[in-house]
């Protein structure tokens, strides 16, 4: 039956998305696609982009992929969460958990408690006494989260911190067991069909042409298929996120092993720092309108905690993505398809969520138009959402001491992210989404966390009597540092867990 | 700054929408003073006149610290599980669309996924065969609380009077205040917002917030602005003529929707009485045509038939008047809706309550909400127009209609490929929008590739299995009326 034809899937790029693909693709679809990857070796993979959100902890799953295995492989560690240090104003830190404030399991949510206690008068902690998460994460301390919803240690997540230039190898050699087919060589023209516009093909420097029914371009920044080729307009962001520019530097580890991220804000920009098992990740991504190339390097390389073990490597990018990300029969995935800075560790989980939506919309050879405006719908919504939560981590500042965040702090933000602002300095209310990275206790980490404080609270919270909710607050934070306290190091459970193999 | 908290609310209308807003009200912002005024609520207030009920009303009684004893045993409900479609599309057996899952996943993928593979080139048993809930519905039993099928969940047919009256009692316990005369006039401020209600005593009654809960004339929320979304195109019926007959000795568990030339009837059993009505396009079937079917499906008419405008107000809530129940929505009772609009807009209410300048981007939240909420009950009932086949002129314009945008593409995905696209604030499950899809001969073009990667002979394999085991389902458990009578002497104890 020609209906049951297998699909021929040409994935062009080799780095994370590339390898992410092949391997889901020939892992949940092997009877419908035959999937080959391309990739050069000469021109390489970005080799960045080591923190991650919880989501991938499914993608993991679904493929059948052993968690201790692919930590061990990887040389990874754990993530609860990204502390951010001097965002607010100088001096500030707190971090955004992947967990509840509270136990997260009432009708009003924590923080309208919060609120009121504090316009009480009366002496509560910091919001972030209050999230197991973050209470773990400042221990330094690690153990996967309890399944009964009725203990404290289930309100956290956690995802992975790995190194960038592991991953992809560890999923190729998934991806070729399970039928990925594989050719090196730089792709130097792509044929497309006169009448449909579609691509037919890529020829590489060598001559050999590579036929296919569907293209998945991974190429990374040059967006060989979907922005070279097809000419897909890019939608710039870079007003409302200035940053272009990244110099990174790997480092040793010379600091207790820390189970975040963390994103300390510099004067033209942020820094990252991302613990691994072998060494740390650093890097300073900047705006190159308000400070030079030279100055963001020696800026970084005097803040690392570590003997450096690189030389400085400098990347370059826009904010931004492309219009549409399935146009045709060709499906951009990762950096092809668009960027926003790693502030929130976004990237990846935008790769995973546009593979979900290609392995559930699996098109037949002859594509149907329903299917590309379904999965362009889900992508618009992903990038909508993570957008507006970058772009308030700078907004929400009072910082005045450069001109880079003067700009950031005084810009115009999309009316989708000023409503949001409002309803939260009004009242506390965050505005609710089923599905969506970023839910509620991720939002309400960041306004409290970088100042935006609510003026008035869920009125269902002036209910109860003001001591009986001191008492369960002061319970609730006694009960969290207990439990934290009670937990193994990070480091410790790593090394039980999930030792990286001795260096070579 | 105008930081003010509400402190009175004025609730107009004296129905079971007016009375369960008043109880939640009161019940989760106990500071707030609430009056009702109180009036009969008009005959064209659907939400209150049909006795049906979605799931959800459990939820809501719940919240609202009412017990089953209060709302099934003392309220005389009795229990659905679903409805039987009869006749909307002409070539198949009637369908169940029950509320719970149909099936259990083959590996990762969605059981009706397989079924529709085994469909494409065969006839496996309908759909509705593997839902446990519609094979219990059908066999008449109920099993005990705790033991039933996985995700299963009830609705109640209600006694209307009494529900309303213990609504209205339970408000009362509660705290709020019934003023019992008729509404005059709406007094509005220089600024828009309304300032007062005049009353027929001569009395003015103030508030800082209105909830209009008066019905489609939305007699307060009218005066503010007249605009109105018009449903027409995809629901063609503008009257509903009700009936009733004597209750049933074993009430049936699934209500029936009967397809008809140029409308639908459908029957409720509750335990006082049985439940009737007919809804239908005044244009292609007469006043007294109607209330000839309406006698056949043996019911005698309980009133004249009330005209329907199917619709919804574009932003129900305007400065501090908000409209909830049929001033805001306006449905036919296909797939019963009315009240659970209801609900769910009084969970919002207390949910979203401002301050007392309305401040517009809080309302702009409540009115998104609602919007998103009301447009998907709309596609979902404009689906079982769509997607009828039947010959008359009445059916076939329905059928060719051409769907709202959002449903469309819910259309077009499911028949390319069985996939249906995730909506936020969506009424009805993916179940349901299955057993609709399914059970009225929507079947896709092409089996998903996901489906594919379990071989085809342990598809039918396992699908045969889940057929059989459920098949034998029933004997053994309790009857409708056994069940009843069982929480009945629960409580008395
Ligand atoms: C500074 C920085 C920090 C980041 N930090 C994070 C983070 O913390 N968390 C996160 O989730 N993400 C992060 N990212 C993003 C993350 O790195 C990427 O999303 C991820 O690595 C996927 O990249 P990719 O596979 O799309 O592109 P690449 O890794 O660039 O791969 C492109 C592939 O295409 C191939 N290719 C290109 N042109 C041709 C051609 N002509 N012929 C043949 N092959 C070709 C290349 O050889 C390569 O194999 C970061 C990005 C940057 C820039």
């Amino acid at each position: 039956m020609s209906d049951e034809a297998r699909v021929n899937v040409i994935i062009v790029g080799g780095g994370t998305a590339g390898w992410m693909t092949a391997a889901a693709l020939a892992r949940l679809l092997p009877r419908r696609c035959a999937v080959h990857l391309v990739e050069s070796e000469a021109i390489g993979i970005v080799g960045v982009g080591e923190a991650t959100l919880p989501h991938l902890r499914a993608f993991n799953e679904r493929l059948g992929i052993d968690e201790a295995e692919f930590m061990a492989a990887t040389r990874a560690t754990f993530k609860l969460g990204i502390e951010f240090r001097n965002w607010g104003r100088v001096g500030d830190s707190y971090i955004h958990p992947f967990g509840t404030f509270g136990r997260g399991q009432g009708e009003v949510d924590f923080h309208h408690y919060w609120v009121r206690m504090r316009q009480e008068g009366h002496a509560v902690a910091d919001l972030q006494a209050y999230s197991m998460g973050v209470a773990l994460a400042r221990l330094d301390r690690f153990q996967p989260p309890d399944g009964d919803p009725r203990s404290i240690a289930s309100t956290y997540g956690y995802a992975y911190q790995f190194d960038a230039t592991l991953f992809a190898p560890y999923l190729r050699r998934l991806a070729e067991g399970w039928g990925a087919r594989r050719t090196e060589g730089r792709i130097v023209e792509v044929e497309r069909d006169g009448a449909s516009g579609d691509i037919r093909a890529v020829v590489l420097e060598s001559g050999e042409r590579i036929e296919g029914d569907l293209f998945v371009d991974c190429s990374g920044f040059v967006s060989l298929l979907l922005g070279r080729t097809l000419g897909e307009p890019f939608e710039d962001w870079s007003h409302w996120l200035p940053c272009d520019r990244a110099v990174a530097m790997p480092c040793r580890t010379e600091t207790p092993l820390s189970p975040y991220t963390s994103a300390i804000a510099m004067d033209a920009g942020w820094r990252w720092r991302i613990p691994l098992q072998h060494r740390t990740g650093n890097g300073y991504v900047y705006a190159s309108r308000f400070i030079s190339d030279e100055e963001a390097r020696a800026a970084l390389v005097a803040a690392v905690e570590g003997e450096p073990l690189a030389e400085p490597r400098l990347l370059r990018f826009t904010a931004g993505r492309r219009r549409r990300s399935w146009v045709g029969n060709c499906i951009a995935v990762g950096l092809a398809s668009g960027f926003l800075e790693p502030l929130e560790s976004t990237s990846i989980y935008l790769v995973q969520a546009a593979i979900t939506g290609l392995v559930e919309l699996f098109p037949e050879r002859r594509i149907s138009a329903v299917e590309r405006d379904e999965f362009n719908r889900l992508i618009d919504l992903e990038y909508g959402r993570i957008r507006d939560f970058l772009i308030l981590h700078y907004h929400a500042t009072s910082r005045d001491d450069s001109p880079f965040w003067d700009y950031v702090r005084t810009m115009a933000v999309p009316e989708t992210l000023s409503e949001k602002i409002e309803l939260f300095r009004r009242r506390g209310r965050v505005v609710k989404y089923r599905e969506g990275v970023f839910l509620d206790a991720s939002w309400i980490a960041v306004y409290v966390g970088q100042g935006i404080l609510p003026r008035g609270f869920d009125p269902r919270a002036a209910t109860p009597p003001s001591e009986a909710v001191l008492r369960g607050m002061a319970a609730l934070g006694e009960e969290i540092a207990a439990s934290a306290r009670a937990m193994p190091g990070h480091a410790a459970h790593v090394a039980g867990y999930c030792p990286m193999a001795p260096a070579a | 700054m105008n930081a003010r908290p509400i402190e009175r609310v004025v609730i107009a209308g004296g129905g079971i929408v007016a009375w369960s807003a008043a109880a939640a009200l009161k019940r989760k912002l106990p500071r707030l003073a609430v009056t009702v005024l109180a009036s009969e609520p008009p005959a064209d207030a659907l939400a209150e006149r049909i006795p049906a009920t979605l799931p959800s009303i459990l939820g809501f009684h719940a919240d609202l610290g009412l017990r089953d004893e209060d709302t099934i045993v003392r309220a005389r409900s009795a229990l659905r599980l679903g409805t039987e479609f009869v006749a909307w599309n002409h070539g198949l057996a009637p369908y169940v669309h029950a509320y719970a899952p149909h099936g259990r996943p083959l590996g990762t993928t969605s059981f009706h996924l397989h079924w529709v593979r085994l469909a494409r080139d065969g006839a496996p048993p309908p759909f509705d065969a593997f839902s446990p809930a519609a094979a219990l519905a059908r066999a008449g039993r109920l099993a005990p609380p705790g033991a039933e099928p996985e995700g299963l969940e009830h609705g109640l047919v209600l006694d209307l009077p009494l529900h309303s009256a213990m609504m209205r009692a339970y408000a009362l316990h509660l705290g709020a205040t019934a003023r019992e005369t008729g509404l005059a006039d709406v007094r509005l401020r220089a600024d828009g917002f309304v300032g007062s209600l005049r009353l027929d005593d001569g009395s003015e009654l103030g508030g800082d917030l209105f909830v209009d809960a008066t019905g489609p004339a939305a007699l307060l929320r009218s005066r503010l602005d007249p605009a109105f979304e018009d449903w027409s195109p995809w629901l063609p019926c503008d009257r509903v003529l009700l009936g009733e007959s004597p209750a049933q000795p074993e009430p049936p568990l699934l209500d029936r929707a009967e397809a008809l030339p140029a409308g639908w009837r459908w029957r409720s059993g509750g335990v006082e009485r049985t439940a009737h009505g007919l809804a239908y396009a005044s244009g292609a079937l007469s006043d007294e045509a109607a209330a000839r079917l309406l006698a056949e499906g043996g019911a005698r008419a309980a009133g004249a038939p009330v005209a329907l405008r199917q619709g919804r107000r574009p932003r129900p809530w305007l400065r501090n008047c908000v409209a909830i129940g049929d001033a805001a929505v306006a449905v036919e009772p296909l797939e019963w809706t009315g009240l659970h609009l209801a609900h769910s807009a009084i969970d919002r209410l207390v949910a979203m309550m401002p301050d007392r300048d309305c401040a517009a981007v809080e309302l702009a939240e409540y009115n998104r909400q609602s919007e998103a909420e009301a447009n998907r009950v709309r596609d979902f009932l404009a689906l079982h127009y769509l997607a009828s086949a039947r010959p008359e002129p009445f059916w076939r314009d329905a059928a060719a209609a051409r769907p709202p945008a959002s449903l469309a593409h819910t259309l077009s995905l499911f028949r390319e490929r069985g996939r249906l696209p995730f909506h936020e604030e969506e009424t009805f499950s993916r179940d349901s929008w299955l057993a609709v899809l399914l059970g009225q001969g929507v079947i896709p073009r092409r089996v998903d590739p996901l489906a594919l990667s379990v071989p085809r002979e342990e598809a039918v394999r396992r699908i045969e299995d889940l057929g059989a085991s459920l098949a034998a389902a029933g004997p053994g458990l309790a009857t409708h009326g056994e069940y009843l009578t069982h929480l009945t002497r629960q409580v008395r104890r």
